[in-house]
């Protein structure tokens, strides 16, 4: 009697049980966009803010000695202890190495033209390489993908090549220099004496903002072989995908000795740019691995204000839709006050007639739910197509999420009309009078 | 009648009312007040199990708050009411909720029937609120009051008198120990009116109890007796 009362009284009224229900599923379809985009905008986002550059700098071990006194850095060992070239394929193979975007080896040493006495740094480095990893597949990194903000007006060079470079912004400006030139370098210091001399020919201008403005940036290979270094690099930029830190990834940079062993384990496998970075160190024995924290700082402030920023919208489409629902259940309560003194005549128990109310209400908030998820799910595609050029992922959590959500719109829009449920005296509805 | 051999025994809540038998009703001091306006005073009254009391009055006189006060949709502001054994004066709403229906059955002018349910399931309702909806019962006692072949027409769909006649229906469905009615012609024509004073008969034939409220002297003459009320008083 109870669901052919439900299904009987659903069918009444339809105008308004469509107009709450469109409000719920507009609410619905409003959350499960936002939801959608909030599981994929750390990813989405910090793709975004790689144009930011990389946010893990490697250095050998002996380099994070700090031996800095009055911005001047004393380690004797600045500049003269490698990495090695072959190790940094340990990158890939860490616990969150898809979430390494890509990372590009330096290597600088001082050359001066031949002929003149000015000191230039010549830095080798990867600029769009293929990298081989030990699963024998073929890596691309470099600085096209570690730093996008690098801008080169020309060609950048081929990684292959043995003579093609870049020249920095203010260095081709000093020297009068174009695309096309060729620059013979020699070694600037007596030891490396026997290397070059080496004629390259400028491919692009760069122009970073930073110290290579002032650099010749060639193939890592050319310079390693032109400074008798083979195999060996200086630093490595990687740029990895991370989440925001939280107060376990603060604890833990704190002190990683300090988390017990169930937050050591929540730690090492959330991709925090501290956890990432000391996976790196356990992948690299001889290298230290450090997070730049204005970069990884700044990600991690943006992506959570706007998580921030889409639970308040969530939030408010929450409630202004409870409040659109709660006036349309009231308006159906007036509406139908005689049939609720009815029942109370009858001797309906208060939570009878509740029950019957709330499960109208339950049935617009899943039915509106239901609509919204499919409206939604369209949106949050439309969404990544247009801001992140690519499709959201689905998420089947986002379901019961969702439908939850909706069937709570509904209970809480249904509260206030349940107070006037309960306070109906059947004697003033059943003869307009008490 | 059958529904009078499960009727409650008087409780200790009775206090000092000379309890009878065969009362289905006593007031004693039964009073209610609207702010300053005395709707009812000092109401003392009894109706017997199978009696048939009809309750009249001029307009204002407080036939139908006395009739409230009956079914337990009201409380008085002061004196005492037994039903069936019970002090139902002092009692809380969801208290009065499961009186109303166990019972009492009501029959209103307006029929209140809920407009998106058949004849059939109207009645059902109400055994739904007492116990366990049965669609056989319920399509008997609409036999009983000649719709038999109307179980499954909306309210819309019956006349005034057919949709008069579901009300009476519901009202009896669950056994009640008395049926109140409230002007229960107020809203039929002549042909109607006739149909439902002959069924308001042939129940009290059968010997339910009949409580009701009516302008209608015709009606009124029909009862054992009448009770009549003037400002809230009662006449003698």
């Amino acid at each position: 009697m109870f669901f052919r009362m439900i299904r009987r009284s659903f069918l009444e009224a339809r105008r308004r049980k469509v107009i709450a229900i469109m409000t719920v599923a507009l609410a619905a379809s409003l959350i499960t966009t936002l939801l959608d985009l909030s599981v994929d905008v750390g990813d989405k986002m910090a793709k975004e803010l790689k144009a930011y550059g990389s946010n893990i700098s490697i250095v050998p071990k002996s380099e994070s000695i700090p031996l800095k006194i009055g911005g001047i850095d004393f380690n004797p060992l600045k500049g003269r202890d490698y990495l090695r070239e072959k190790n940094l394929a340990n990158i890939k193979d860490i616990f969150w190495s898809n979430n390494i975007v890509g990372f590009t080896p330096f290597l600088q040493v001082p050359v001066e033209l031949k002929g003149q006495d000015t000191r230039l740094p010549l830095i080798g480095t990867y600029f769009d390489k293929s990298f081989p990893l030990p699963s024998d597949e073929l890596y691309r990194t470099g600085a096209t993908l570690t730093h996008p903000y690098w801008d080169v007006s020309g060609a950048w060079p081929d990684d292959e090549s043995a003579n093609e470079v870049l020249v920095g912004k203010s260095l081709a400006r000093r020297l009068d220099l174009a695309v096309g030139n060729e620059l013979p370098l020699v070694a600037a210091e007596r030891d490396e004496e026997s290397a070059g001399p080496l004629t390259v020919t400028v491919t692009g201008i760069l122009s970073t903002g930073e110290t290579e403005d002032d650099a010749i940036l060639a193939p890592l290979s050319v310079v390693q072989g032109f400074a008798g270094l083979e195999g060996k690099v200086q630093r490595v930029s990687v740029s990895a995908l991370t989440i925001p830190e939280n107060n376990l990834s603060r604890k833990a940079q704190r002190d990683p000795d300090s988390l017990s062993s169930s937050e050591y384990d929540v730690w090492y496998c959330s991709a925090f740019v501290s956890s990432i970075a000391h996976q790196l160190n356990e992948a690299l024995p001889d290298a230290s691995a450090n997070p730049v924290w204005q970069v990884a700082n700044a990600e991690g402030a943006i992506i959570g204000k706007l998580q921030v920023l889409m639970l308040v919208v969530t939030l408010a489409a929450f409630v202004s839709s409870a409040i659109g629902v709660s006036s349309l259940i009231n308006t159906s309560v007036m509406e139908r006050a005689a049939e609720i003194g009815l029942l109370k005549a009858l001797g309906a128990a208060k939570w009878q007639i509740l029950l019957l109310f709330q499960s109208e209400a339950m049935l617009i908030g899943l039915i509106g739910g239901l609509l919204g998820l499919m409206v939604g799910s369209g949106l949050s595609q439309i969404v990544g197509w247009t801001v992140f050029g690519s499709a959201l992922a689905f998420h089947p959590i986002i379901i019961p999420v969702v439908l939850l959500v909706s069937i709570s719109i509904a209970f809480v829009g249904s509260i206030v009309p349940s107070r006037s449920i309960a306070r109906l005296m059947p004697v003033e509805v059943l003869y307009g009078r008490k | 009648m059958d529904q009078m051999s499960d009727t409650t025994p008087a409780t200790a809540s009775a206090g000092h009312f000379a309890v009878q038998e065969d009362h289905v009703i006593k007031t004693e001091g039964l009073s209610k007040h609207f702010n300053t306006v005395k709707a009812l005073d000092q109401i003392d009254i009894s109706i017997s199990k199978g009696e048939f009391v009809s309750i009249m009055g001029p307009s204002g006189s407080g036939k139908t708050t006395l009739l409230n006060i009956l079914s337990c949709l009201d409380v008085p502001t002061a004196g005492r009411y037994l039903l069936d054994g019970t002090n139902v004066s002092d009692m809380s709403e969801a208290d009065r909720a499961v009186v109303r229906r166990e019972k009492i059955g009501l029959v209103f002018q307006q029929f209140h029937l809920i407009p998106y349910l058949s004849a059939l399931e109207n009645v059902m309702l109400a055994q739904h609120y007492h116990s366990i909806a049965d669609a056989g019962e319920a399509q008997a006692i609409l036999e009983s009051v000649g719709l038999g072949g109307r179980a499954s027409h909306l309210p819309s769909q019956l006349s005034g008198g057919e949709q008069q006649r579901v009300c009476v229906a519901r009202a009896l469905v669950n056994e009640p120990a008395i049926i109140f009615a409230d002007e229960p012609t107020g809203n039929l024509d002549e042909e109607n009116e006739a149909l439902i004073i002959d069924l308001f008969k042939r129940l009290n034939k059968d010997g339910r109890t009949i409580a009701l409220v009516t302008h209608n002297p015709e009606i009124g003459a029909m009862a054992d007796r009448t009770i009549r009320l003037r400002h809230g008083h009662l006449e003698s």
